[in-house]
């Protein structure tokens, strides 16, 4: 009997590329894509490599193809941005080992910085796109693309979605079927792609797509569910499949498993037979413009949201706005009101005395991605902007250029983690060397990619003291590139934290300050717990501005006014709040306890 | 074709991805179809999390539309208030009494709602209300009280005794197995001696 288990759709790719025979797999951690190398890293017929930026997972992933193993590369979708300059040459290339490309998309931006749609680029790079609806699809479509890449020799995109990468479905397992590649074989033709070796490839590619169109008027990846009299089409795919399934809407259907290049000509010849064809799509009008362009006569975002994850509930309104006769839904009470809940940093979080620093000087501050990005949110709203990935380096010079122009002189400062660093700040801070702008940039180099759930950076090593991993020191590769004002700090000393900031803001030139303290999440911090005495604080709520989670402000019995607490139970014991208090009414319970016994 | 659905709401760090992977797996060991789906986005920092497990015998979306939630597992009080909405009105809600006060609340932008029992009841949903924080303190581990809710929910579901256990014992850490099936049957006798306030 075969083995059905509960997988999330991350770990239903991780299989399928498992049983498909995939042996070369290569990510950069990115929410909600993470998982699907964190999965691959536990079968060890596959070798699983973090690589420092998603171009060079991709390009780790075409090597792979190139010498004939099944490879493997995936990422969030703004990922895709940084790989897209191998990956639209390497398309041009007749494929070789099955290549795979995941992408996972973030419709309404639940852990992202744009909601960009990744089907836009499969016609932008001219390859295949799989877009599985269920757990079950996700392993299944792994292994059907590998195989389409080496029959139709493309690389084919799979499309995943944040919903579709955490949610959990029943999936049937079944073996491995073991691919070993021949190894790498010269074709100078073949796989150097300049002229006039990529002119012919133009066509090749022309030639390609046509036949993968030909390929899905038949596929079993596309999938005509009519319904007896009903009038009305619906052509969808991923996710909103499943959500309209939900409503068992009075609607025949056209599932589109490969969803680009389009089956055209079984799309009109069906939709002949209906006095409305519908497109129902999460974000682009991806498929609606195809058919629209294709001379068809659909509707889609006319009646559906063009941005956001789509419900079932949007779905049943977008239907009925069509005059399709859904049921109407069963009465739900409106939400009740209540207080948002914000991100908020950890308590014992490295970046803390760093973000209050950076309020009590008042600078500009241009950010960049990671954890850190949340020092945009209030209480301390010290980044000024976030743009993407190692970004800040390049802003930077910009604005100080700018502000040249315009006559005005003030001190900037950048935010970027060690994370960031490697994964696209080397060259940024390569062209900055030589600034003779006053530019200070902080490297908050916490050891970890914290927010992708702590995955090593080429720092981790110098923490841990692990001779077994392969380490940087930050330090010398900045001395490296002729930068000479750089400074180590540990910035839980937040007075030493805020002089050094100080200082650097009087000098031009670039200032480079790495603050050093760990991820408190991976690297917990746990000291004896601080505690506020009543009889000293003045409820002045300074602390409280340091915004750890377990400060708040509280009556206490018999006092006039609000004072502040620290809950027992969730403080680290960092002494950051202690610090800042102007009347040292914070004390470790440490202290405490030795002032006890000697009194 | 019924297909009953549960919601999970919580707090980032507070085990919600154990919960719905531990209930999924038990509803498939039963024979049922189920699918299940979590919203992590920024979990670890401290961010409203939730999930959704629907079970039957063909469940084809993993989210729960609008008032169409049987069940709710409230890890944190007020993440029950704010997802009320998802339920039937008849629902049962499993609400602990702990509270993790939001950002806003300590910066003092917004006030922690007082009576959150009272406001659930009065939309007709039947609370059970668990002290699952200090239970699971009490049982030696903060860490347990997810488990310990999930035991309280379980009196409410089809699935056998070594179902649940089976699925608990692929999904916690070996060491801690004990401590979190006493924490399971903790939670099973507190809703089974429970009054509900509706």
């Amino acid at each position: 009997m075969s083995q059905r288990i509960v997988l999330t759709g991350n770990q239903a790719i991780a299989r399928g590329f498992w049983e498909g025979g995939g042996s070369v797999a290569a990510s950069y951690p990115g929410s909600p894509t993470v998982e699907i190398l964190e999965t691959l890293k536990e079968y060890p017929e596959v070798y699983s490599h973090w690589a420092l930026n998603e171009k060079i997972a991709l390009e780790i992933a075409i090597g792979g193809s190139l010498a004939g193993a099944r490879s493997l590369v995936s990422m969030k979708h703004v990922g895709l941005n940084i790989a897209l300059d191998p990956f639209m040459t390497f398309t041009q290339i007749k494929t070789n080992g099955g290549f795979v490309l995941v992408v996972g998309d973030d419709p309404g931006l639940s852990s992202s910085q744009n909601e960009q749609d990744t089907r836009a680029l499969a016609r932008f790079a001219k390859v295949a796109l799989l877009e599985p609806s269920t757990a079950q699809e996700a392993k299944d479509f792994v292994v059907a693309a590998l195989h389409m890449s080496e029959e139709y020799h493309t690389p084919v995109i799979i499309r995943l979605t944040s919903n579709l990468c955490h949610s959990r479905g029943v999936v049937e397992l079944g073996e491995r079927i073991e691919s070993p590649g021949q190894g790498f074989v010269k074709d100078q033709a073949r796989y150097n792609m300049l002229p006039p070796y990529a002119n012919q490839q133009q066509h090749f590619m022309r030639e390609r797509l046509l036949r993968l169109a030909e390929l899905g008027e038949t596929s079993p990846l596309n999938r005509y569910e009519p319904r007896e009299g009903s009038a009305c089409l619906v052509i969808t795919s991923a996710l909103p499949y499943c959500y309209l399934m939900e409503l068992n809407a009075p609607v025949s259907i056209m599932k589109l498993g490969l969803s680009y290049p389009l089956p055209l000509a079984h799309i009109k010849a069906i939709s002949a037979n209906y006095r409305q064809v519908l497109v129902l799509e999460e974000l682009m009008p991806h498929m609606e413009s195809e058919l629209q362009a294709a001379g068809l006569c659909v509707y889609g975002k006319e009646y559906f949201p063009f941005t956001g994850e789509l419900t079932s509930d949007e779905i049943r309104a977008g239907l009925a706005r069509a005059g399709v006769p859904v049921e109407a839904p069963p009465l739900a009470p409106n939400p009740i009101s209540t207080p948002l809940r914000t991100p908020i940093l950890c308590a014992g979080c490295p970046h803390r005395p760093v973000f209050d620093v950076l309020r009590e000087a008042k600078v500009d501050v241009i950010g960049d991605i990671g954890c850190y990005s949340l020092g945009i949110l209030e209480p301390f709203e010290v980044l000024n902007t976030v743009i993407s990935m190692g970004a800040s380096l390049g802003i930077i010079q910009g604005v100080a250029k700018a502000h040249r122009h315009a006559g005005i002189s003030r001190p900037l400062v950048a935010t970027i983690g060690d994370g960031t660093f490697f994964h696209s700040g080397l060259s940024g801070f390569a062209d900055l060397a030589k600034t003779t702008e006053n530019i200070t940039v902080i490297v908050l180099d916490n050891h970890t990619t914290a927010m992708t759930g702590g995955q090593d950076t080429l720092t981790t090593r110098s923490y841990l003291k692990d001779d077994s991993r392969y380490g940087m020191s930050i330090m010398e590769v900045l001395k490296s590139f002729g930068i000479k004002d750089i400074q180590e700090i540990d910035q839980f000393h937040v007075v030493k934290t805020k002089r050094l900031l100080a200082e650097a803001l009087e000098r031009d030139g670039l200032s480079v300050i790495i603050a050093t303290r760990p991820c408190a999440l991976n690297f917990k911090v746990k000291n004896p717990h601080f505690l506020v005495d009543p009889k000293v604080c003045i409820g002045c709520r300074r602390c409280v501005k340091v915004n750890c989670p377990p400060i708040s402000m509280l009556m206490y019995e018999g006092q006039q006014k609000k004072q502040s607490f620290i809950d027992p139970a969730h403080c680290v014991g960092c002494s950051v709040c202690s610090q800042v208090c102007p009347v040292k009414a914070i004390k470790s319970s440490a202290t405490l306890k030795g002032q006890e016994v000697q009194p | 074709m019924s297909v009953t659905s549960i919601m999970i709401a919580g707090v980032g760090g507070q085990g919600l991805v154990l919960l719905t992977r531990v209930l999924a797996q038990t509803a498939l060991a039963a024979g049922y179809d189920v699918k299940s789906g979590d919203v992590v986005g920024l979990a670890q920092r401290g961010g409203m999390v939730w999930g959704s497990v629907r079970y039957g015998e063909k469940v084809h979306s993993p989210l729960i539309p609008q008032g169409q939630g049987d069940f709710m597992i409230a890890m944190e009080a007020l993440e029950g208030l704010r997802f009320a909405h998802t339920l039937k009105p008849s629902a049962k809600v499993f609400l602990s009494k702990y509270r993790i006060l939001p950002n806003r609340v300590l910066i003092e932008k917004d006030e922690y709602p007082a009576n959150i029992p009272l406001l659930l009841g009065e939309r007709g949903l039947v609370v059970v209300e668990i002290d699952a924080e200090q239970m699971a303190v009490d049982l030696g581990n903060r860490r347990l009280s997810n488990t310990l809710l999930l035991g309280a929910l379980s009196v409410e579901l089809p699935f056998s005794k070594d179902h649940w256990e089976d699925a608990l014992r692929e999904n916690v850490p070996p060491k801690t197995l004990d401590l979190n099936l006493v924490a399971f049957a903790a939670g099973r006798n507190a809703a089974a001696q429970s009054h509900p306030t509706t």
